[in-house]
């Protein structure tokens, strides 16, 4: 059987400069769409209708191809904010903003008033006032920095030393930062399933952090042979979860399944992310650390 | 003896994997039992050839979600008036509200008392102002009900679900991090439009007298309403019968005896018990009409009947008030069942803030969608393993490391999937996150340990892999906090759907570090020390 193995990165070719420069461009660059975003929209990402409030349909339509989206805009005299197609069970998820009423939608296919909406068969919705939207934002943006604050401070009881700390905390940050970021440039909402992606990039990203540091910490040998044992390891383990989650999200997203989709895109973000962050960004400040930073 | 011993953790994943085979397959599993610690999502019957127990995502129905309108005024003194005086009182200076809309609740052991409104269009402001207009010294006024209310509003709207006939359904409440309570009502397989029609009625049934009386100063005739019969009179509920021979679907009844005197009294006083019976035309002619019987329900006329004669007779004869049965008719065969629910389960206390500008959320998902994400998530999840298999053996090229590791992996999974039939816990498409979360760790793990027992060489001694493990397993130790740290907010936070994911993702992670993790490490001990 063949097996591959993780080449040896010759990190002494590169200064500690050159090798965080990298991951803190791209990470400026991810907090400056962020702004970007908030400061034209108003929030740091762009809402689902879980957190905007609105209503959800997804609607089987009886209309030859390419005539779908047509007789769902038939249909409806309300105005529709999305139509998606999922292209596995040939049904069509159609969003509506948070001003129009969840009943009389619902009437409209149950009760069709017209030849469009006789087309149309329901097969799921769900509908979220804006004030419940508003609560779970909240509760969804606490509940990030809480983890975020709970996990910072793991790390700092654990390593009992600021820099390699704040290396795996900053990396940890901007894990998830880039996703975030990401999602603006691709449209992709924030909903229930990004939420959850996001925490667990918490867990997630610093493992391969935590196992870094720990070699070069906390193991006999030299910082290079460390770096690359940590790194034989790490980088297994990314690459695995990485590859677990990009055909999660093929699949998922082939079947619909958007709870599923949602946590399986944003992992594959922050997981490359974090290929970067650590064997970079982290790497470098641990190396200032060690030749330098532990001198003084 | 000693290897026994030294293999405790092999026996204990053994022992835990044939206890969660039993759970999911065996017949002694706690499927179906609703007290499951999953209290977002209770509802769901075991389907299939296991004990699991799935939620609505999973097999199909409706949800709803939504707080109770009311506003409630603490620390009320009512001086020396009863709770109906201050409610009367209240009302009146309230608009457009009755005094059956507002509850004054006497001071119990742990609160002080108080008035509550439970209509909309009513703010904490216009209480005050009502309460200080009324004369009632008060407290704070707030938005929300008192607990009591809650508890009286999910009790009636578990029973309206029981009396439809809509079996695993369930009612509660639930509440968020930031104090507000909400109702959280699951109907499996139902219609969102049917269930909502059912709890969003408040259901107060009323029965009212029509009649016309003549004006003594002007002559002219003028028709008043009155009061007859309420929720709590009757004492026997038939079930709803489909109309025959001319008859209207109806509902039969029995008032109680101490009211039928009185029923029977004001029928006769107001003419719609008269002789030859009465004839209504309430619908065309309300001002032209001959005395009327009204069934009111929240406010509105559902229908209006005039009395047979054969029972005008027996009302003036005195005769009925030893028998007391009645009918209640209505249009149809629906409102009758509708009617014959609201009279059995009463009216809810308070009504649920649902509908146009309501503060609730609902979902439908048809059973075969539900179906279908139960196949699709579980070829999802079998993909998503091959994936990892395939990148494990790859890396090590040897099925004795990548093997053992794939079938560890998929132990946490039958083990988590084992305690959530005990549990008897819904799975939903979160909970199969949290699983998908679990396979990630745990692989992230397993690698870890691999390496770390591989490293440099062969594993010799017994010593050089219990030490290796010992550095491995503080990794895995720091690593297992941090995810627990994470999702803990999710799991205490009642964020709705994703308290699954939480709870599983760090169920898994436990298990994973407690249990099948070390074992999977003994399991490369034993296959490469005894070369």
């Amino acid at each position: 059987m063949v097996a591959f193995d993780v080449p040896e990165v010759d990190y002494t070719r590169y200064t500690n400069r050159q090798l965080a420069a990298v991951p803190l461009a791209v990470l400026a660059l991810a907090l400056l769409v962020i702004v970007a975003t908030f400061a034209t929209t108003g929030a740091p990402v762009a809402l689902g209708t879980e957190f905007s409030g609105g209503t959800e349909m997804r609607l089987a339509v009886d209309a030859p191809d390419g005539q779908a989206e047509q007789v769902i805009q038939q249909a409806f005299d309300t105005e529709i904010e999305s139509i998606q197609s999922i292209p596995s069970d040939g049904t069509y998820v159609v969003t509506f903003g948070p001003g129009t009423d969840p009943a009389q939608l619902e009437q409209t296919v149950v009760n069709p008033p017209n030849d469009a909406a006789q087309q149309l068969e329901l097969v799921s919705l769900s509908t979220v006032s804006a004030s419940f939207a508003g609560d779970s934002q909240r509760l969804a943006l606490g509940g990030i920095a809480v983890a975020f604050l709970g996990m910072s401070l793991l790390v700092f009881a654990l390593f009992r030393t600021f820099v390699p700390s704040i290396a795996v905390v900053l990396s940890a940050f901007s894990d998830i930062v880039i996703p975030v970021a990401l999602m603006n440039l691709l449209g992709i909402e924030l909903s229930l399933g990004t939420v959850a992606a996001l925490l667990m990039l918490i867990g997630y990203s610093v493992d391969s952090d935590i196992l870094l540091n720990d070699h070069i910490l906390r193991r006999s040998g030299d910082f290079y042979e460390s770096t690359y044992r940590a790194m034989r390891t790490g980088v297994t383990m990314t690459l695995t979860s990485l590859a677990a989650m990009v055909v999660m999200t093929i699949t998922a997203t082939l079947f619909g399944i958007q709870l599923l989709s949602a946590i399986g895109i944003i992992l594959v973000f922050g997981l490359a992310a974090d290929l970067m962050n650590t064997y970079l960004l982290n790497l470098s400040l641990l190396r200032w650390y060690m030749y330098e930073g532990v001198k003084r | 003896m000693g290897t026994l011993r030294d293999n405790w953790r092999v026996i204990l994943l053994v022992v835990l994997l044939a206890g969660s085979t039993v759970a999911l397959f065996g017949s002694i599993g706690g499927a179906g039992d609703d007290q499951g610690i999953g209290n977002d999502t209770a509802v769901g019957a075991s389907q299939g050839p296991t004990n699991l127990v799935y939620g609505l995502d999973l097999s199909g129905g409706t949800r709803i979600r939504a707080p109770l309108v009311g506003v409630t005024a603490e620390e009320v003194e009512f001086g020396n008036d009863s709770t109906g005086q201050v409610a009367q009182n209240v009302a009146a200076e309230l608009q457009g509200v009755d005094a059956t809309d507002v509850t004054a609740r006497q001071p119990t052991q742990d609160r002080a008392a108080t008035v509550e409104v439970t209509t909309r269009n009513v703010t904490p402001d216009d209480l005050g102002a009502a309460l200080d207009a009324a004369g009632y010294q008060h407290g704070d006024v707030r938005d929300g009900v008192t607990e009591e209310t809650r508890e009286q509003t999910v009790a009636v709207i578990s029973n309206k679900i029981n009396q439809a006939g809509l079996s695993g359904g369930s009612a509660q409440t639930v509440s968020t991090s930031t104090g507000e309570y909400f109702v959280l009502i699951e109907v499996p397989n139902e219609q969102r439009a049917d269930v909502l029609e059912l709890v969003s009625q408040q259901g107060q049934v009323q029965v009212e007298a029509y009649y016309p009386v003549e004006n003594n100063s002007t002559g002219d005739t003028e028709y008043r309403r009155q009061l007859v019969l309420e929720q709590g009179d009757f004492q026997d509920i038939g079930n709803p019968e489909q109309g025959q021979q001319g008859q209207p679907p109806n509902v039969p009844v029995v008032i109680r005896e101490s009211e039928a005197g009185e029923f029977q009294r004001t029928m006769v006083e107001t003419g719609v018990a008269s002789q030859g019976g009465t004839f209504c035309t309430y619908d065309e002619n309300p001002n032209g009409t001959q005395p009327c019987l009204l069934t009111v329900v929240d406010g509105e006329v559902v229908y209006s009947a005039g009395m047979s004669p054969g029972l005008a007779e027996d009302m003036q004869s005195g005769q009925w008030e030893s028998n007391p049965r009645f009918i209640l008719q209505t249009s149809n065969y629906s409102e009758a069942q509708q009617l014959a629910i609201n009279l059995r389960a009463g009216a809810l206390p308070a009504p649920l803030d649902i509908g146009p500008g309501g503060a609730g959320t609902s979902s439908y998902i048809s059973p075969t969608q539900g179906e279908n994400f139960r196949m699709n998530s579980l070829i999802t999840g079998i993909i998503a393993v091959l994936a990892v298999s395939g990148v494990v053996f790859f890396r090590y090229g040897s099925a004795r490391v990548a093997a053992p590791m794939v079938l560890t992996a998929l132990s946490e999974v039958v083990i988590l999937l084992g305690a959530a039939a005990w549990l008897g816990y819904p799975l939903d498409l979160a909970v199969i996150g949290g699983f998908i979360a679990v396979i990630g760790t745990g692989v992230d793990d397993l690698i870890i340990i691999a390496d770390e027992v591989m490293a440099e060489g062969d594993v010799k001694s017994r010593k050089v892999f219990q030490s290796r493990f010992k550095k491995a397993f503080w990794v895995i130790g720091a690593a297992a906090a941090t995810t627990i740290i994470a999702m803990s907010p999710l799991a205490v936070l009642s964020l709705g759907d994703l308290r699954g994911f939480a709870i599983f993702t760090i169920l898994g992670v436990l298990v994973g570090v407690l249990v099948t993790r070390p074992a999977y490490g003994d399991i490369l001990r034993t296959l490469l020390t005894d070369r």
